[in-house]
């Protein structure tokens, strides 16, 4: 993906290649695209008609679909469309070259299921942007969490995994908040989420106040439900822990109805009668410390992690716990 | 014919897109926010100050994009929340009053004054979280501001009645518009989703007792109201002092003896706000 978000830097970023599949009987177009990325970055599958693609579509759905307009056999649009209306294949995205500039009045651009457009005659330099803005799109929308529109799993993995292979002295904190389950049992989902979004917004501003040299060690991430994840300087994880969690157990009250506000909790009956009482909600944070770049890969991490998160949930009110073994 | 003025009034009120405020708090709060120095904390304990940006402030973060509407009551937690990011979007689009300068700063005191007030009387009569109390005493004035701003004719005849019928601003509101500011604070409260302890601090602090959730936040607005006149610290549009309710008292069990600890302890906290100004 990286070559692809910096498309000046896809020399140095061969690492993720991105599979292609245009179709079209333009010789020509088949092979400006084939031109634009070396073939380790983005190959390309070319199809001269849509009858021919299909099975490979549907099959195995590319990184990305260029289809022409003009196809010998059907419209390129209704293939667009075709593939756009089933669920599965929804999210690949679809770029439809144009004959010209008067395509652009026939089609409502509203309702058309598209993802971009090109137009004939074609600029190189242009159509590359166009394609490697579309592929960065497409990622982004498809792993952001549908709630916090924070960067899901695909793009933190790819982030520690980044910074591990960069041997960067960071540090990565699993964030998840306790007594959610019995919040979201009393109040019901739609409450729950307020306190996802609560806790997203403070994790983003406790990570923006910190300074940090490089730009790729500012991270929150929203792993799914109650899981997040953000990465630091190593140097300046625990003065963001503190912060997150100071500022947390004095926001968390106000999620609460009044009177389970002042009792300090919620207190429910389980099927057999007994009462139980559970404490406002809290975060506990594990920090993994990628000391001396200890870490091999981004799994090492996440394992590392939920170790000391056991620690970390032995103890009441929000707390974190870091690791600071070297090796 | 009165109910239709009454909605053309609210559809008014309710379309304020550009609140000004006083020149000095907005100098000293763009000073703070450019500063890369400066905490959250620091630069919250400037916008409670004032009631036009503690109110836009609070209204952002209680907007539903943010995802947990009627939460926050706090600038605190609301400038954690929302961040200096936000906040310097805030500070840079709001303009000053170019005119009325000199009658809005009676109110912006006045309305501080209540503001301090009320945190003193929750701590003296012992509710949970006193400093909670500020914000509906910093915005029990606000109707009046938005009044000012969207009906400026309706706010002329408002001081024309007060002087010619020396009655209090509460009165000339009910003769000229038919309703009185705290029916537009609840209108405001409720179109930007403040938490309703606010709201009813805001909409119940002239009929303290008959708030329906929040009772303590009304009364505590009510007395704190009363005191802050009684000092003559700043002006809320008249200088009359209205009727204290022994009913809000009962509320709150506050003695004589307890008045008098509020009033001593917020003497000093005039004090302490006195080198600001907002002339």
């Amino acid at each position: 993906m990286t070559d692809m978000l910096h498309p000046g830097l896809d020399a140095e970023l061969p690492r993720c290649r991105h599979r292609g599949v245009v179709i079209t009987a333009d010789a020509a177009l088949a092979a400006m695209l084939q031109a634009l990325w070396p073939a380790q970055a983005v190959c390309w599958q070319v199809f001269e008609r849509a009858s021919q693609a299909l099975e490979e579509l549907y099959a195995e759905p590319p990184d990305l679909l260029l289809v022409d307009e003009l196809l010998p056999d059907m419209p390129g649009l209704e293939l667009a469309m075709a593939l756009k209306s089933e669920n599965v294949y929804r999210q690949m995205p679809v770029v439809l070259a144009l004959g010209g500039p008067e395509a652009l009045e026939r089609e409502n651009w509203s309702v058309t299921e598209v993802d971009e457009l090109i137009l004939r005659p074609f600029f190189p330099a242009e159509v590359k942007a166009r394609l490697a803005l579309t592929l960065a799109r497409a990622c982004r929308t498809l792993d952001a969490n549908p709630l916090s529109k924070l960067p899901g799993n695909t793009s933190i993995i790819q982030r520690i995994q980044r910074l591990v292979e960069a041997k960067a002295e960071f540090g990565l904190a699993y964030v998840d908040l306790d007594n959610f389950k019995s919040f979201n049992d009393r109040y019901g989902f739609s409450r729950g989420d307020e306190a996802l979004m609560m806790t997203a917004r403070l994790l983003v501003n406790v990570v923006r106040e910190q300074s940090s040299p490089s730009p790729a060690m500012h991270f929150v991430g929203h792993v799914g439900g109650d899981d997040f994840v953000f990465i630091l300087p190593a140097a300046q994880m625990e003065a963001a822990c503190q912060a997150v969690c100071s500022r947390f157990d004095a926001i968390v009250p106000s999620f609460y109805d009044e009177e389970d506000r002042r009792q300090g909790g919620i207190r429910s009956t389980d099927r057999q009668g007994n009462e139980q009482d559970f404490p406002f909600m809290s975060l506990s944070i594990a920090v993994v410390m990628n000391h001396n770049g200890k870490l091999t890969h981004a799994g090492e991490a996440a394992s590392m992690a939920a170790a000391l998160k056991k620690k970390a949930k032995a103890i009441s009110g929000s707390i974190y716990v870091l690791d600071q073994r070297q090796h | 014919m009165a109910e239709d003025l009454r909605l053309l009034h609210k559809d008014r009120i309710l379309a304020v897109k550009d609140l000004p405020t006083l020149p000095n708090v907005l100098q000293e709060v763009s000073r703070l926010v450019e500063d890369p120095t400066s905490s959250t904390d620091q630069v919250a304990k400037v916008i409670a100050y004032d009631q036009v940006l503690s109110a836009k402030v609070l209204k952002m973060v209680n907007s539903p994009i943010y995802g947990f509407p009627g939460r926050i009551g706090s600038i605190q937690h609301a400038l954690v929340l929302l961040g200096l990011n936000v906040i310097k979007g805030v500070i840079i689009s709001t303009s000053v009053f170019d005119v009325m300068t000199s009658t809005m700063s009676g109110l912006w005191e006045h309305s501080l004054g209540c503001a301090l007030a009320c945190t003193e009387i929750a701590k003296v009569v012992g509710l949970e979280d006193p400093e909670e109390y500020s914000v509906p005493g910093l915005l029990h004035d606000l109707g009046k501001v938005v009044t000012a701003v969207q009906l400026p004719d309706v706010k002329q005849e408002l001081d024309a009645t007060v002087r010619q019928r020396d009655c209090t601003y509460r009165e000339a509101e009910s003769l000229v518009l038919g309703f009185t500011h705290e029916t537009i604070n609840g209108w405001l409260a409720q179109h930007w989703r403040l938490p309703l302890k606010i709201r009813e601090g805001m909409s119940w602090h002239h009929a303290p007792t008959r708030a329906e959730h929040f009772p303590a936040a009304a009364c505590v607005v009510h007395v704190a109201d009363f005191l802050v006149k009684v000092y003559e610290y700043g002006s809320s549009g008249d200088d009359q002092v209205p009727a204290l309710d022994p009913n809000a008292l009962k509320l709150l069990k506050l003695g004589t003896q307890g008045l008098d600890t509020v009033m001593d302890s917020l003497a000093d906290k005039f004090l302490e706000v006195a080198d600001i100004s907002f002339n």
